[in-house]
């Protein structure tokens, strides 16, 4: 079994297999699957609550994977962000020396969540600059407020 | 690293200032890693959907390629240690991993073999828990990565038994024949 504690670097091989057998497009392909298949649930959340979805989403996910973030839900501003200090996946895969990561791990995240949100009429910005410091930023904001500004 | 929030807390909500504990509907929520285990279960299914889809794309030689080389590249240290031959590392390797999934796993170690018994996989029983179906490839990370960490060493893997319902296995590991 390979445990989900070891599935990031799983993960990652799993980019650069896709990758080696149909290029950067059979990766991006993957992503779109996985947004259409596995997150339905963020979608349902912000159908549900519009952007306070976004909060009850990660409130989850990121405290299973004991990440080290700042999380900011601004209703009347119609806006959430996430500071991740200290990416729990992209730090395991900075430290582990034995092992070459995927060259562009971190886009997945971009990808994944953009492909449910945008479609929603959100306004999706990740800043991922800061990546080799296992570090972004990723700010949502509803509709009316990304109209608004 | 970045900064952090500070402010008081009514609540589940940390606020800035009273005006805005008052006025603003803001909520902000501050973890750090030691806050949490890490233990996000939910990357079992996303293991099986990673799985099923290059099962369905690229067919089950793909599946099988992709775990060997990942067994391959991210076990080097425990391969290292069967090389040498060093059974009880796999051994221990065992016990950490279904310790930190909080799940049962019956580990017989002796000179030559190792045994491993598992009542239920823990991946197969979060991935049923989600409502989803085990792709019929997803038995691979257990057979092909076992193969796969043995390759080279003294020792072969063997998955006697398992079932796919609830991933209860058995697995062995012995010493090859002249090794």
């Amino acid at each position: 079994m390979i445990s989900c504690t070891e599935f990031i670097p799983a993960y990652s091989e799993l980019f650069k297999t896709l990758e080696k057998l149909g290029g950067v497009k059979a990766v991006e392909d993957f992503w779109d699957y996985l947004s259409a298949g596995y997150l339905s649930n963020l979608r349902d959340l912000v159908a549900q609550h519009g952007i306070r979805g976004c909060w009850l989403y990660w409130s989850h996910t990121l405290n299973e994977e004991a990440a080290d973030f700042t999380m900011t839900l601004d209703e009347e501003k119609g806006e959430f962000t996430i500071d991740m200090h200290a990416c729990p996946s992209k730090a395991r895969l900075l430290a582990a020396s034995h092992f070459e990561p995927y060259h562009d791990y971190c886009r997945h995240c971009d990808r994944l969540y953009r492909n449910i949100l945008e479609p929603m009429g959100y306004d999706y910005e990740v800043d991922l600059s800061r990546c080799e410091e296992a570090a972004c930023r990723l700010t949502i904001r509803r509709p009316a407020a990304a109209k608004a500004e | 690293m970045g900064r952090r929030e500070r402010g008081m807390a009514i609540g589940s909500r940390v606020y800035h200032t009273i005006r805005e504990a008052l006025l603003v509907p803001k909520e902000i929520m501050v973890r750090h890693a030691a806050d949490n285990p890490y233990l996000h279960r939910d990357f079992h299914a996303a293991m099986n959907g990673g799985i099923h889809y290059l099962r369905e794309t690229f067919g089950l030689p793909a599946v099988r390629d992709y775990l060997r080389q990942f067994a391959h590249e991210y076990y080097s240290p425990l391969r290292a240690r069967l090389l040498a031959g060093d059974l009880g590392a796999l051994a221990q390797h065992t016990r950490e991993i279904y310790a930190a999934e909080e799940a049962e796993a019956e580990v017989m170690l002796s000179e030559n073999e190792l045994t491993i018994r598992v009542p239920a996989c823990p991946a197969v029983t979060h991935i049923r828990k989600l409502g989803q179906e085990p792709d019929e490839a997803f038995v691979e990370t257990t057979r092909t990565v076992n193969e796969a960490i043995c390759e080279g060493t003294p020792f072969v893997a063997e998955l006697l038994a398992y079932d796919p319902e609830t991933g209860a296995s058995q697995q062995r590991f012995s010493r090859r024949a002249g090794r």
